[in-house]
């Protein structure tokens, strides 16, 4: 085989892909190349704390206000053994006190993540899930991924809960429980 | 985005969202992302590739290509952070192929702009746009030659690698290639982790020996090797006549440069033509060989797959967090089970077929290096297995003497 006839090749198997293309059938998800936690799979096992290639992971724990109640006793922010309903550490579910609470009215508490404590553990995700409305979830941070194209994070993940996402939608929101009636 | 924050209000949560008085909802704290950041990287190697061969191919210097080495490892290993690289790129591809799913132009880009630069550059890409390509040649202290038949037994490794990795994306095992890529925690920086030992192996190993990921691991190298035998442009040592110093074939750690060949004699000829017909003879049996050896390791590769996994931790009734997280969805053990038996049954026939066409490949590789070759009289460089690294145009003695009378 002579180079005109690899590129006589090459240039047929060009024109004759996007006819391939459109017999395809696509998919939904997986469809980009950025990696994100699908908050509705994820079981917070704690392995995205762990298993990043970074030092201190890219995934952090992310507040969606819409969604909070703004609980008095939040139980993302308490321990379930807790000895008081107070600020003290060992009352707190977070280990790093990267959540911080303000007072906004009676009897109502805003909740903020502080994203350069977060370690992306999921304790408090899980809390409030455990009761209350599932506000509070982890997300890839884009702007601290690095992109790997086998995310370490996503191999080890029980829950199969990594997806691939496109640049222009980086991020899956959660929708919140609905009361059981 | 909209349709989205209107769900989020239609549905009723179990504590109510609280009427305020006189509190705004803060925003929430992810930044989107402003750009499709492997497009960048396209761009970026676009202007790499040429920078390199006119470094190569105009001024034919050393220094040249070692300042091209350092700032493909500056601008894709530490400013890029590495992924996505061309090089782990034909898994994706393979991938989308395979499940249907959309490949993003990034990556598509990614993976054919280095193929279609060798078939008229060379291996250009492995010089030193390629981050991985550059630390080898960067970090390379004194040669140690591989010796020829070793060589040519473990030039086979990366084919046995591409084949078996194809399979592995094709069935979402997985990407094997990027998740062990020995030099990942150098471009991260992060020595902490236990895929830092791999790294530290192919660092001191690429001390001495040159470019042993090249050489012996990188599956996209054997594309690329396939098409830079095409290439439009092919390194050549001298544009004179040559003296025969092999001084070149001294300093080439990578045995791309071809020695003078000789006429030989007739017994020569008949050694060699009766070797060729005991190969070609050998064909069937190496075929065989090939596809009983996919089909013996089709379950070894289809035990890496999440749901065949799951599926046998369901049956030994072992409590795993997978095994939990499996439960908690609406998924029934009967599905999953579907599932991985037809996984099972894809990988055993895809694998096998893998192993019939390395057969192929050991086969014709080893009917080419039989073969007779052309006559030259000088020294030739083989374009598939250059680096372009460019010592042998330092090394050779013609070469100094041309560019001294430039001067």
């Amino acid at each position: 085989m002579t180079r005109r006839d690899l590129l006589r090749l090459g240039f047929l198997a060009v024109i004759l892909a996007p006819f391939a293309a459109l017999f395809r059938k696509r998919t939904e998800t997986g469809t980009g190349y950025f990696w994100q936690i699908d908050p509705d799979k994820c079981v917070q096992c704690g392995k995205c704390e762990t298993e990043c290639i970074l030092p201190q992971s890219a995934v952090k724990c992310v507040h969606q206000y819409a969604s909070c109640g703004y609980c008095l006793f939040c139980s993302g922010y308490y321990q379930d053994k807790r000895i008081e309903f107070n600020t003290a550490g060992e009352n707190l579910r977070c280990p790093t006190d990267a959540i911080t609470r303000t007072y906004v009215e009676d009897p109502y508490f805003e909740y903020k993540i502080d994203e350069e404590k977060c370690i992306g553990c999921g304790k408090c995700v899980k809390g409030c899930l455990s009761f209350g409305n599932g506000s509070l979830f982890l997300q890839v941070r884009r702007d601290l991924c690095k992109n790997c194209n086998e995310c370490r994070i996503a191999k080890a993940c029980p829950a199969d809960a990594f997806v691939r996402v496109p640049a222009d939608r980086p991020y899956i929101y959660r929708k919140p429980p609905e009361v059981k009636s | 985005m909209i349709p989205r924050l209107l769900i989020l209000f239609a549905a009723q949560a179990r504590f109510p969202a609280p009427e305020f008085e006189s509190y705004t909802l803060p925003k929430m704290s992810l930044e989107e992302l402003a750009s499709d950041s492997v497009l960048w990287r396209v761009l970026v190697l676009c202007v790499f590739l040429a920078a390199g061969s006119f470094c190569f191919y105009k001024w034919r210097s050393r220094k040249a290509m070692l300042a091209y080495s350092f700032a493909g490892l500056a601008v894709f290993g530490f400013l890029f952070a590495s992924c996505p690289c061309p090089v782990g790129m034909f898994q994706n591809v393979a991938q989308g192929i395979a499940d249907g799913s959309y490949i993003p132009p990034g990556v598509l880009l990614l993976f054919a702009l280095p193929l279609a630069a060798s078939l008229f550059l060379g291996r250009i890409f492995c010089g030193g746009a390629c981050p991985l390509g550059a630390i080898q040649e960067l970090l390379h202290w004194k040669s140690v030659f591989v010796p020829r038949p070793l060589d040519r037994i473990l030039r086979m490794a990366p084919v046995l690698l591409l084949l078996v990795f194809s399979v592995c994306a094709i069935f979402g095992i997985g990407f094997p290639l990027c998740y062990f890529e020995p030099y990942l925690p150098v471009f991260l920086l992060d020595f902490a982790s236990p895929f830092a030992i791999l790294s530290a192996v192919f660092l001191i190993a690429g001390l001495f020996v040159s470019r042993p990921f090249c050489r012996y691991v990188c599956p996209y190298g054997v594309l690329l090797r396939f098409f830079s035998y095409f290439s439009l442009l092919k390194p050549q040592i001298t544009s004179h006549e040559c003296v025969n110093c092999r001084l070149c074939e001294q300093g080439c750690p990578n045995g791309a440069v071809l020695p003078p060949e000789n006429t030989g004699n007739a017994n020569q000829h008949r050694a060699g033509s009766r070797r060729i017909s005991m190969l070609v003879a050998c064909i069937p049996f190496a075929l065989a060989a090939g596809g009983l050896f996919g089909y013996l390791g089709a379950p070894v590769l289809s035990s890496f797959h999440r749901d065949v996994r799951l599926a046998r931790e369901l049956d030994a009734g072992i409590r795993s967090e997978a095994v939990e997280a499996f439960e908690s969805t609406t998924t029934t053990r009967e599905e999953l089970r579907v599932r991985a038996v037809k996984l099972q049954n894809g990988v055993l026939l895809a694998s096998t077929a893998a192993g019939v066409l390395f057969g192929a490949v050991v086969m014709a590789e080893l009917i080419a290096e039989a073969r007779r070759r052309k006559e030259e009289e000088i020294y030739t460089i083989d374009p598939s297995l250059c680096f372009c690294c460019g010592r042998c145009y330092a090394a050779c003695p013609l070469e100094r003497k041309e560019k001294h009378h430039e001067k």
